[in-house]
């Protein structure tokens, strides 16, 4: 198989959920300058299973809003239009991850924590939209287990065999990687460029063509997740680091320390987050 | 000093910092002793974690010291060249250490060393 047929494959997603039909109308909303939060929250919540898995998102800890956010329209305030969005958009592939792979479901919501605190270190604009790119990142990985099932056991086969990163057996197997991948996807979505790029660019931070920084945050936030050993993400690997992208965020030994120290801490509260699920599941 | 989500805080556990709720309310100080009551009002008012002294409570699936050290190490055993992740494993596992072990620990050692 090669990347041209992977790419047709993907054009028409059948087999993953499809896209709520909410999504549409909201798209049509925002592009129309008249609409409010308010008006946009009001649509939202006329969904009731939307509604409360939402409010469930952005009051978890990856985020962590001080407050408790009791209104969709509040959420699209606080959040952003770019987060509420994603989080719809992807509600229906989260379920379908917390199902088939509790690790990746992990990895995800913990490289999305690590990206929130590093963000907000950083001092980067909207740092929920990072945390929400950290957490949609592996998306490609989803998309290749739902929709090339058989090569994605081979690729997970060989990967523990082989005791290679998944990463480098995609490549090898497919001629493109689960960073390319969710990029396709998550640019179909019509999702913003600013989350599309760090998903693309993941693993290649240094060729990434625009949002450099995101991109390095949500890079060193998968590598920081992995060495902490929390969810599991395919391999058990620490990825290599792209010097250039630790050149842009390029913490010192204490602030690191005080990273790892925050993480933690988060990381037990999050624990609580995936056990609640899991008990609703 | 451990920290746990306080489904798995039990009576006669001690605060190791105070109890807060996620709005950054603080409801109890530190050296507080836990109690049945008490842990059911710390629940009500929305606490989701405790930080406790010693290390009471071994997680699900959470390995002893020595095994979580050595499985930080398997984990950068690709990138063992690279200074920067060097430096990032030592930081985890000392990180790891302290907790278990309270705070000052490795300091301790050193000077005991030299
Ligand atoms: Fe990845
Ligand atoms: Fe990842």
């Amino acid at each position: 198989m090669d990347k041209e047929e992977i790419r047709k494959r993907l054009k028409d997603v059948e087999s993953l959920p499809t896209l709520p039909p909410i999504v549409s109308k909201l798209n049509e909303m925002v592009a129309d300058e008249d609409t409010t939060a308010t008006k946009l929250g009001k649509i939202i919540e006329k969904d009731q299973v939307l509604t409360s898995k939402l409010l469930r998102m952005v009051n978890s800890s990856f985020f962590g809003f001080p407050q408790r956010i009791s209104t969709v329209s509040n959420a699209i305030v606080l959040l952003g239009f770019n987060v509420i969005k994603t989080l719809i958009v992807t509600s229906s592939i989260f379920e379908v991850m917390q199902a088939s792979d509790v690790g990746l479901f992990e990895h995800s919501l913990g490289c999305a924590t690590a990206a929130g605190i590093i963000a907000k270190r950083l001092q980067i604009k909207n740092p929920e939209e990072v945390s929400t790119a950290g957490l949609i990142h592996d998306l490609g990985k989803i998309v290749l287990r739902s929709e090339l099932p058989e090569e994605y056991e081979e690729i997970v086969k060989i990967t523990n065999e082989k005791g290679l990163y998944i990463r480098e057996v995609e490549h090898q197997r497919l001629g493109i990687g689960h960073g390319e991948i969710g990029g396709m996807l998550a640019r179909q979505w019509n999702l913003p460029e600013r989350l599309v790029i760090p998903i693309e660019y993941h693993h290649k931070p240094g060729s990434s063509p625009d949002f450099k920084d995101i991109t390095a945050i949500i890079h060193f936030s998968d590598i920081l997740i992995r060495a902490l050993g929390f969810g599991n993400s395919g391999d058990p690997w620490v990825p290599s680091l792209d010097h250039k992208a630790w050149e842009l965020i390029k913490f010192k030994k204490s602030d690191v320390k005080e990273i790892i120290s925050e993480l933690d801490e988060k990381l037990v509260e999050l624990q609580d987050f995936t056990l609640e699920i899991k008990k609703d599941a | 000093m451990q920290r746990i989500p306080i489904k798995l805080a039990k009576p006669g556990f001690i605060l190791a910092k105070e109890a807060i709720t996620p709005e950054g309310q603080v409801l109890c100080g530190a050296d507080t002793e836990l109690t049945e009551d008490l842990i059911l009002r710390l629940k009500k008012q929305g606490v989701l974690v405790l930080t406790v002294k010693g290390h009471p409570v071994r997680l699900p699936g959470e390995l002893p010291l020595s095994e979580k050290l050595r499985e930080l190490d398997r984990r950068f055993s690709k990138v063992k060249k690279d200074p920067v992740l060097k430096a990032l494993e030592t930081l985890i596992g000392e990180f790891w250490i302290e907790q278990e072990k309270g705070e000052g620990y490795l300091k301790r050692l050193k000077s005991q060393k030299s």
